[in-house]
């Protein structure tokens, strides 16, 4: 009895199993061109703003190209992302369409040849469309003078701060490091925490510590070549600073996600905030009072050392597959990404920052902050990435997070905790 | 069995103590969970700031939303589909190679049992890529079927485990007496041995369909398709690049624990009855 | 009898669908693992045989890596004694109490049946300085410590943090082995010894720990294993982090692999595990001798 119901079950279930096994044959009919697009965020479920952008160009794509191309999204979280991307591109099932971050991440794709050179494309079959990007945004996607990527959008790393609590306390907007240092006191002998930061996503103190960097006078392509040395004294510099800088973080810096610093900066417990343009979205979002009252200024100088207008920037990036058979629907598909319906909703919305030149920007529907970062980027003399993805390998950048979350914790002294990055990259990158 | 009801003994000072040490650790096994519960029913912004504190409004369509962007729906009847065929499969396949190795007799038993070990110490991560790659290869990626293989696989080797374990303590004598009935080799196993093994069957079930259906990574990079996928990969939808949506995380969360915990009720109760026939033995 | 038992046929039909199974979905992966852990290999570039280097670079350079080692260890042998002592303790006193049984065991198994990411969560939630436990204590004047940041001693504090959760949820996993077993023992034997006069604690020393010693080979190696390999609490409520303090070798092998993309390097990581795993199964079988119930 026993033996035949379970005989029963089981071929059932196998039966049950084939069926799964049927492969989806949704693009056999007619000749509609099927690609997949993968990305690192659900589009349905996320509350992202630039991901429900992403959804609309998504579905914007499957209509206007109805009976032509048709797109099939494949999401993943954020975590997650890079394992499955490398599975499918090993067992040649590289998505016609990916994203990607700028910097070492995308140097593996490029290196592994898993992404296709587009240089020929943007500068001969779609000039136009090459010409309306904003000048210079290929800088980072470009290896050996090809371009292997094409951005969505950009954000920019700023000091946000509530413009309430500096009207109370009476301060002025920093404009060098020693007034920073100044005006984080006199907020604190108020009551309030001047900066709220996160330690325990260690990029977020990173790019604190990768401002101070920059600021000093540290030379990224420098250290690369290692004409430059992790323990130079602009770097131990930085590295004291950032320990100085870090008294004025909330208490409770060193475990507080991301999330929370965000929210201590909205709720109004903290003054300031030093964070990427996509914290816009999020604050705007949990609290939409909050707009008002939040200004933005640009990251203090620190007097007679590096141009103070330098400013930390980071594109989202499409890779179009070495291996597609559908060149030309992947193209529209980046058409579309970068096209003034998206880019408009890129900025009025999503908080971010258009690639694209000529873009009338209605500043009245856009987030009140985005005025301020396009002002202050108008100004900008040069721009260079987030320190964790501008080093030699995504190791390398962990390592310098880490360092800095060591001077952070006190764990080490700002010589120490450079020595380590030093070691490193004598081990792994200068050999 | 019923010798243990005409023996009353008097509620001792030790076992009142003991019941409020067993209070005070429900306290602490339910207490998180309630709390999860509680965070489910708020909205973020309560939750960052008031953690611990009932929640003021209750918002029960955190649970509506996380159902439909979660398409909890579907990915429920994936993870039952597949935990399910994995279980019945290993348990089948795992208790036939358990009673070869607990009980028939041959030189490679016992080399058979620590090989089957081994695959319990792999670690997932680590055979991922080449596991991909060949299932990619067959066709079998982003199949539900093609989910279960593995599943099963890596149910195997604690099946095994476990069920030579229960077939071993069996007494002898019952199959020298079954023997004498004129019972065979597959008599053996499916008339005596899987019967009695009723508790093998539970525990074990229970530890590898658990470690199914929670099981991510493998879920994550062999299915694709949306309809396809299995309640951990919906919950990770739930964590954005720049933010997490805690409450509906939560109440997603819940939905997915529900059916376990459901099936877990139902099973350990079997446990117990499994128990009661199994000390036969005795 | 003995010729039913040594039926070739039947030891084939039975062992081979598992065989099968497990040679093409393990074993081969397996041997590309240990071919792997001896190359240059970086995921999407074809692998280089190095010979031996990354395992010289792990054992001779990788401070992660000791680590690593030194958390796992830790880890497995706090698990291990821990969970022993707790879950054969529940099951001794469930087993002895008059009403309730079912209640409490459901209880305490609970948390085995919940993924360990989602309890990963939602203990990283709690042990949030800002809005866990610490808030809690903060109302009674108490500061408390930074839970999972907390960098000082040779085990540092997060690894208990850890490793006590670990205690609550698979506490109940030896618990219900134990219980399984324990129910198993006829009830004539305790009785009879009570009549001769023995007490409970001689009762248990003298009857149940003999029998369930074969459930404690298969609870220890379960417990030594799993918490070798144990990665998704870690990796839900630190990350590995601060500065890969509370790495252990599957979260580093993890991030070694997906993060930075030196597969060869992870492989041989995982190498490593196996045979931590391996030789540890074996010591666990060498220390605790059982009788062979056969006779």
């Amino acid at each position: 009895m026993k033996k035949k119901l379970l005989s029963v079950l089981l071929s059932t279930a196998m039966v049950a199993g084939m069926f799964a096994a049927v492969p989806m044959t949704a693009s056999a009919e007619g000749d509609v061109e099927e690609i997949t697009w993968m990305f690192w965020d659900d589009l349905e479920a996320t509350e992202d703003l630039i991901s429900k952008g992403y959804a609309d160009v998504i579905n914007r794509f499957n209509e206007t190209y109805d009976g032509q191309y048709h797109v099939t999204p494949i999401t993943t979280n954020l975590e997650e992302y890079d394992g499955k991307l490398n599975a499918l591109i090993a067992a040649g099932q590289t998505p016609d369409c990916f994203i990607c971050n700028p910097g070492p991440n995308m140097d593996v794709y490029v290196n592994a040849q898993a992404a296709a050179p587009l240089t020929d494309i943007l500068e001969n079959q779609e000039k136009e469309w090459y010409d309306g990007f904003t000048d210079g945004i290929f800088e980072r996607m470009t290896y050996d003078g090809e371009i292997y990527a094409v951005p969505t959008n950009f954000a920019a790393a700023l000091c946000f701060y509530n413009t309430e609590i500096f009207d109370e306390v009476g301060v002025e907007v920093p404009t060098t490091y020693d007034e920073l240092l100044d005006v984080c006191q006199k907020i604190k002998d108020a009551g309030y925490t001047p900066i709220s930061c996160s330690a325990g996503t260690a990029w977020c103190l990173s790019m604190v510590a990768g401002y101070l960097c920059d600021r000093q006078g540290v030379d990224l392509a420098a250290i690369a070549s290692h004409e430059a040395n992790w323990t130079d004294e602009n770097c131990v510099e930085a590295g004291t600073k950032l320990k100085e800088l870090s008294q004025y973080f909330q208490e409770t810096a060193a475990g507080d996600s991301n999330d929370q610093a965000t929210a201590g900066f909205y709720n109004g417990e903290a003054a300031m905030l030093i964070q990427g343009s996509w914290a816009i979205a999020q604050i705007n979002g949990n609290n939409p009072d909050f707009e008002s009252k939040c200004g933005v200024f640009q990251f203090p100088a620190i007097e007679g050392a590096n141009d103070p207008n330098r400013m930390i920037v980071k594109t989202d990036n499409l890779l179009m597959s070495s291996t597609t058979e559908h060149q030309d629907a992947v193209i529209a598909l980046m058409k579309m990404f970068t096209d003034e319906t998206a880019q408009k909703y890129t900025a009025e919305v999503g908080g971010k920052i258009p690639i694209i030149k000529d873009i009338d920007i209605d500043y009245d529907a856009a987030p009140a902050q985005l005025k301020y970062v396009t002002d202050i980027l108008a100004n900008a003399t040069g721009t260079f990435g987030f320190y964790n993805e501008s080093l030699a390998s995504v190791e390398a950048g962990d390592c310098f997070d880490n360092a800095m979350v060591d001077i952070f914790l006190g764990n080490q002294t700002p010589e120490e905790a450079f020595q380590t990055v030093q070691t490193f990259y004598e081990d792994n990158v200068w050999e | 069995m019923g010798k243990n009801k005409t023996i009353k003994k008097p509620v001792s000072p030790i076992i009142v103590i003991l019941y409020i040490v067993l209070a005070l650790l429900v306290v602490i096994y339910v207490a998180p969970l309630l709390w999860m519960l509680c965070v489910s029913l708020k909205d973020n912004a309560a939750v960052m700031s008031d953690p611990f504190g009932l929640p003021k409004v209750l918002h029960p369509e955190n649970y509506a939303q996380a159902w439909t962007m979660g398409k909890l729906g579907a990915a429920l009847l994936n993870s039952a589909l597949v935990c399910g065929v994995s279980l019945a499969v290993s348990l089948f396949f795992g208790s036939m190679a358990a009673f070869a190795i607990a009980r028939m007799k041959w030189k490679l038993s016992e080399a058979a049992h620590t090989f089957f070990l081994i695959g319990m110490m792999v670690p997932v991560h680590c055979i991922l890529i080449p596991l991909f790659v060949r299932f990619a290869n067959l066709g079998l990626t982003n199949s539900r079927f093609g989910l279960m293989i593995p599943y099963i696989t890596f149910s195997l080797p604690m099946t095994i485990f476990l069920m030579t374990g229960f077939f071993k303590s069996m007494p002898g004598e019952l199959f020298e007496s079954a023997a004498i009935d004129g019972c065979g080799i597959y008599g053996f196993f499916f008339k005596i041995a899987f019967p009695l093994a009723r508790t093998g069957f539970f525990v074990s079930g229970l530890m590898t369909f658990v470690g199914n259906w929670n099981e991510l990574l493998l879920a994550m990079v062999f299915i694709s398709d949306p309809m396809k996928k299995t309640l951990p990969v919906t919950l990770t939808y739930f964590v954005g690049p720049y933010a997490t949506n805690y409450v509906q995380m939560f109440a997603a969360i819940i939905i997915a624990i529900a059916p376990t915990v459901v099936v877990y009720c139902m099973f350990s109760n079997q446990i117990v009855e499994g128990l009661t026939a199994g000390a036969v033995k005795g | 009898m003995d010729k039913i038992l040594k039926d070739k046929k039947a030891i084939f039909i039975f062992i081979a669908p598992a065989l099968l199974m497990f040679v093409l979905v393990l074993i081969v992966p397996i041997c590309q693992m240990l071919y792997y852990s001896l190359c240059d290999y970086a995921a999407l570039t074809p692998p280089k045989f190095v010979g031996l280097a990354n395992y010289k670079k792990l054992f001779l350079k990788d401070s992660t890596f000791r680590i690593a080692l030194k958390n796992s260890i830790f880890f497995m042998l706090f698990s291990a004694v821990s969970q022993q002592i707790v879950g054969l303790g529940l099951a001794v006193f469930l087993t002895n109490i008059p009403k309730g049984r079912n209640l409490f065991k459901n209880i305490y198994y609970l948390p085995c049946v919940l993924s360990s990411a989602a309890l990963g969560l939602l203990w990283a939630f709690m042990f949030n300085p800002k809005i866990g436990i610490n808030a809690l204590l903060a109302k009674f004047g108490i500061q408390g410590p930074l839970w999972l940041m907390d960098t000082k001693g040779f085990i540092i504090l997060p690894m208990w943090v850890i490793a006590f959760v670990a205690l609550w949820q698979y506490a109940g996993q030896n618990m219900m082995l134990y219980m399984a077993q324990i129910t198993g023992i006829s009830r004539d034997i305790y009785e009879a010894s009570y009549i001769d006069g023995a007490s409970r604690a001689k009762a248990f020393r003298y009857i149940t720990l003999p029998l369930i010693k074969p459930m404690m080979i298969t609870s220890l190696s379960l417990n030594c294993i799993g918490s070798l390999k144990f990665f998704d609490l870690i990796y839900n409520m630190t990350q590995g982090g601060p500065n890969h303090r509370t790495e252990v070798l599957a979260t580093e092998l993890y991030a070694e692999g997906f993060n930075y993309f030196k597969y060869g390097y992870a492989s041989a990581i995982s190498v490593v595990l196996l045979v931590m795993c391996l030789v540890v199964t074996l010591v666990i079988k060498r220390i605790i001798k059982v009788e062979n119930y056969e006779g």
